[in-house]
């Protein structure tokens, strides 16, 4: 479909798919007891049936788009929870992304808006560069802490004064790897393209290093295509359907050129749209095929492929606990593999905690746009991970770290906060394996 | 609504318990049921206080005000049908006191009714009934439209376990009605009344209810017939071999198959029924009560029967029933669930009968339910907007109806009268009995102000 369509039969293709998903809805009421939002706002406006009742308003024409309409799309945290357990197979989280597009589609898109996902996050180098400027100023300052005058900056930028950020990376993941990075461990095995995602290349760039060691040292051959861009997630997320298709079409246009046998993904919110969203955004087609069944979460990658023997891992002296991801559990039924490869690292004290896999509120930008609520919603988690008497948090997702980690300093609770594949790169390191 | 009112509204409870826009009225206009009708307000009470001063003030302004608890009615019975205000009760959640030396909890009527157990449990102890909805629907909502569940047949339904209340009556008063005494005979048995009065006559703002020791084991087993007698039969007699099964679920032909399109759960397609059956109490007893159904089963020529050896055994077993409406929903866009209940002796004729009323006006029509207290659940499947065939479901749900007061049974086992079934309550009691209906009505709300116009209309109205 390369014909160009008019806004209004766009904005209208929103509704009627919308319609496909809220017309399923049996108005039961189940979601009332699981959606976290509702849980803390405690109005039926933020429920899935009520986002589902308002979709069908604004179908029918009784209802137009108003600012509380807008305000009740905008409250979801697309953690898939009430679709997991909807009787009637309702995805409320479609209807709530089609109306987002919708509203977008007719109303165009905030210039703010604009900028960030059309510009900024197209032309990558802008977002590179910032970081790396107030990564070296993070460093001058020595952390932030909860006194620091700058924090009455923070508000500027649209983020909470009490919000604690990680270090961003002065020279991002992808400038310290190469593009290719050979296998260690003599002929390679399969060549994979690895998908590093932002966080992990602005971020969390130790996530990278430990994915690319862990690969290459069991023989795989990583390629990081250089020309990755954002996989659309905030995108898509905050509206705009135009901006998520042109990153979507890019990336899999990359990535097809290397010839891969695999691509890796150490982010869950990637890997759900790579693996998932991209077939909403790109006609299906064997090639896209191809394409979304060559995707894993790192996780599930090494636990298919990888024969890891106990004389391959370090002991390491870490009580753990695992939350999972909503994008990771719910968004791409991964959910044994990294509790699996915890548990097999010797040492590791691994203790379950009470709704591992209920959302952790940082839900990618909401937890800027919405910081109460996602903390309120955050609350819960610290208050299981305390329960869990551990000194670390496990997880697969670069937003809940940074939202947990965040929480945890307000708590002044002291676990640590890490990606497994972070944890099972200590181990494999610390017996020389990579 | 009036800013004067909605000022003296926001007065009594507080600015962020009260909405009025276009968006929240809609979000409030609906529940599990077909209607759907916008109020003026919704109000969040978190005090008796304020549904007292609530109550008052409506009678000073005459406004109708309709209790909600979460909405997950299914004969509408939450739906502002004159709109005027809406009573949300599930902000009132606190527990006020457990008290297991007399194996009671006292709360407020806004409590999800499943968070109860996880309380109880730590002295051993649960609170029986289980409807579908015990995850989001509150003890108020259960009280008022007295639920029912999967265990009705052993423990009974939610008036059994109804022990004490405090109602706010629609002038206002504040009135606590029944005892915490296993006995008790002052006065009328008011308590009674509420249980089941779905809204009109009071609102409870909070409750006692009684509990039970959790049996010590369960038994579970799965029956499958090729026979819809074999299966009714079986029914009858584990129930006449003195056995009291926790639970006897039933699903049928059409049930079996969209479960089984839907998931496979190791249904044989073929099955005319399967009976889900549960046997709980002191280990040897449930065991043997086990062993009792096991002969009658068999001597019934069940194709199949296995029994659940650990948990996991169990969760196979009761698969498909979980998903059962889940999968009833996908076989079409919409569907109807009813409740209409038999003496379970009369079980094989309700469900023939309810066959041949589908097939009569070429309607689908699944049927599961809780066999061994003759309450179906016969789910009409269809596609709303089909005009055809939704004049044709109506036409079979009436009949059905018919069918169920024809068989000495009742047109509602536990979801109520509401909106949905009100045009058909006089068939079922009579004109006598909707009289002293309204009259009761009269005496305690003379304005017509609670509730109006659910399950009966009143003399001038009609
Ligand atoms: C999927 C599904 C499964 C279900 N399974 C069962 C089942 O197995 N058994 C069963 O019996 N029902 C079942 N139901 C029906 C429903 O859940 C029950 O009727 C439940 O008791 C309603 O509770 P609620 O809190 O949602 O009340 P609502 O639906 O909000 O209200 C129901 C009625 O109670 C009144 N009310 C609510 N709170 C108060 C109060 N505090 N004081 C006075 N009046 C009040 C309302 O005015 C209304 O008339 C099911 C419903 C669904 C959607």
């Amino acid at each position: 479909m390369n014909m160009k369509i008019s806004a209004t039969q766009e904005a209208e293709t929103h509704l009627l798919e919308a319609a496909k998903e809220f017309q399923k809805c049996m108005q039961c009421g189940k979601c009332r007891s699981v959606c976290p939002v509702f849980k803390e706002m405690g109005n039926e406006l933020y429920v899935a049936r009520g986002k589902n009742k308002l979709a069908e308003k604004l179908v029918s024409g009784e209802l137009e788009i108003t600012q509380r309409v807008e305000d009740a799309i905008n409250e979801c945290l697309n953690c898939k929870t009430c679709s997991a357990n909807c009787p009637a197979g309702v995805s409320p989280e479609h209807v709530v992304l089609r109306l987002r597009w919708y509203i977008t589609t007719k109303k165009g898109l905030h210039f703010f808006k604009a900028l960030i996902f059309r510009q900024l996050l197209w032309r990558k180098w802008p977002i590179t560069l910032g970081c790396a400027i107030v990564g070296i100023a993070q460093k001058l300052l020595f952390g932030i802490g909860p006194k620091n005058p700058v924090r009455h900056l923070f508000p500027l930028f649209g983020f909470s004064k009490r919000r604690n950020f990680p270090q961003l990376a002065i020279r991002s993941a992808q400038s310290q790897l190469p593009e290719i990075n050979r296998s260690k461990a003599g002929q390679a095995k399969m060549r994979i393209g690895y998908f590093t995602g932002c966080a992990g290349n602005l971020i969390y760039t130790n996530t990278a290093k430990s994915v690319v060691d862990i690969l290459t040292g069991f023989g795989y051959e990583v390629v990081i295509p250089k020309k990755q861009k954002c996989n659309g997630t905030p995108v898509l997320a905050n509206g705009d359907y135009e901006g998520a298709k042109r990153l979507m079409e890019h990336n899999f246009e990359l990535f097809r050129k290397y010839d891969l046998d695999a691509i890796v993904v150490s982010c869950s919110s990637c890997g759900m749209s790579l693996k998932k969203e991209i077939k909403v955004f790109i006609d299906d087609s064997p090639e896209l095929s191809e394409f979304t069944g060559k995707v894993y979460d790192i996780n599930e990658f090494i636990e298919q492929n990888i024969d890891i023997k106990p004389e391959h891992l370090g002991e390491l002296d870490y009580k753990v606990t695992y939350h999972d991801p909503c994008h990771m559990v719910r968004g791409q039924g991964v959910r044994d593999q990294p509790r699996d490869l915890l548990k097999m690292i010797p040492g590791v004290d691994f203790t379950e905690m009470k709704n591992a896999d209920t959302c952790c509120g940082s839900a990618g930008s909401y937890c800027i746009t919405h910081y109460d609520t996602s903390i309120k919603i955050n609350n819960h988690k610290i208050e299981d991970i305390q329960d869990a008497g551990v000194d670390m948090v496990a997880t697969g997702c670069p937003t809940c770290v940074m939202h947990i980690a965040d929480n945890l300093a307000q708590h002044e609770s002291k676990e640590d906060v890490r990606f497994v594949v972070e944890i099972l790169a200590d181990s494999l390191r610390a017996a020389k394996t990579i | 609504m009036e800013k004067s009112v909605v000022d003296e509204l926001v007065a009594i409870f507080g600015k962020e318990h009260v909405l009025t826009a276009n968006e929240d009225m809609i979000a409030y206009s609906y529940d599990a049921a077909h209607a759907e009708i916008k109020p003026e307000a919704v109000v969040f009470a978190t005090t008796t206080e304020q549904v007292s001063q609530l109550m008052k003030l409506a009678y000073r302004e005459n406004i109708p005000v309709t209790p909600r608890g979460q909405g997950s009615g299914l004969s509408g019975g939450s739906i502002p049908l004159q709109q005027g205000i809406v009573l949300a009760m599930d902000r009132m959640t606190r527990v006020i006191e457990f008290d297991p030396s007399n194996r009671l909890i006292t709360v407020e009527a806004g409590i999800t009714t499943s968070d109860i157990d996880p309380i109880v449990a730590e002295a051993n102890l649960f609170y029986p009934p289980d409807p579908g909805s015990v995850a989001f629907s509150t003890i108020g909502g259960n009280i008022a439209e007295n639920a029912g569940g999967l265990r009705g047949l052993k423990y009974g339904v939610t008036k059994d376990y109804v022990q004490m209340m405090k109602v706010v009556l629609p002038q206002g008063d504040i009135v606590t009605l029944g005892s915490k005494c296993v006995k008790h005979v002052a006065g009328f048995n008011t308590e009674a009344i509420f249980v089941g009065s779905e809204g009109l006559l009071g609102i409870m703002t909070e409750v006692t209810l009684s509990l039970l020791p959790i049996p010590q084991h369960r038994e579970s087993a799965l029956a499958i017939f090729d026979s819809l007698d074999n299966a009714a039969q079986t029914v009858s007699d584990i129930i006449a071999a003195g056995v009291t099964p926790s639970t006897m679920e039933f699903m049928d032909n059409e049930t079996i198959n969209a479960i089984q399109n839907f998931k496979d759960c190791g249904l044989p397609r073929d099955a005319q029924a399967v009976l889900l059956i549960e046997t709980d109490g002191e280990e040897n007893s449930a065991k043997a009560e086990m062993a009792k159904i096991d002969e009658v089963v068999r001597s019934n020529n069940a194709t199949e029967f296995s029994i659940a050896k650990t948990t996991e055994d169990r969760d196979k077993l009761f698969a498909g029933r979980r998903v059962a409406l889940n999968a009833l929903a996908s076989v079409k866009p919409n569907l109807i669930l009813e409740d209409a209940t038999v003496m379970r002796s009369k079980l094989p004729e309700m469900v023939r009968g309810i066959i041949d009323i589908a097939e009569r006006h070429q309607v689908k029509v699944g049927i599961f339910g809780h066999a061994g207290d003759g309450n179906l659940h016969p789910t009409f499947l269809l596609d709303m907007k089909d005009e055809d065939e939704k004049a044709r479901t109506d036409e079979a749900v009436k009949e059905l109806f018919q069918l169920a007061i024809d068989l000495d049974g009742t047109i509602s086992g536990e979801h109520g009268i509401g909106l949905e079934k009100k045009p058909f309550l006089m068939n079922q009691i009579g004109g006598a009995g909707i009289k002293l209906l309204q009259d009761i009505k009269m005496t305690l709300d003379p304005k017509n102000l609670l509730n109006p116009g659910k399950m009966f209309d009143m003399p001038q109205q009609v």
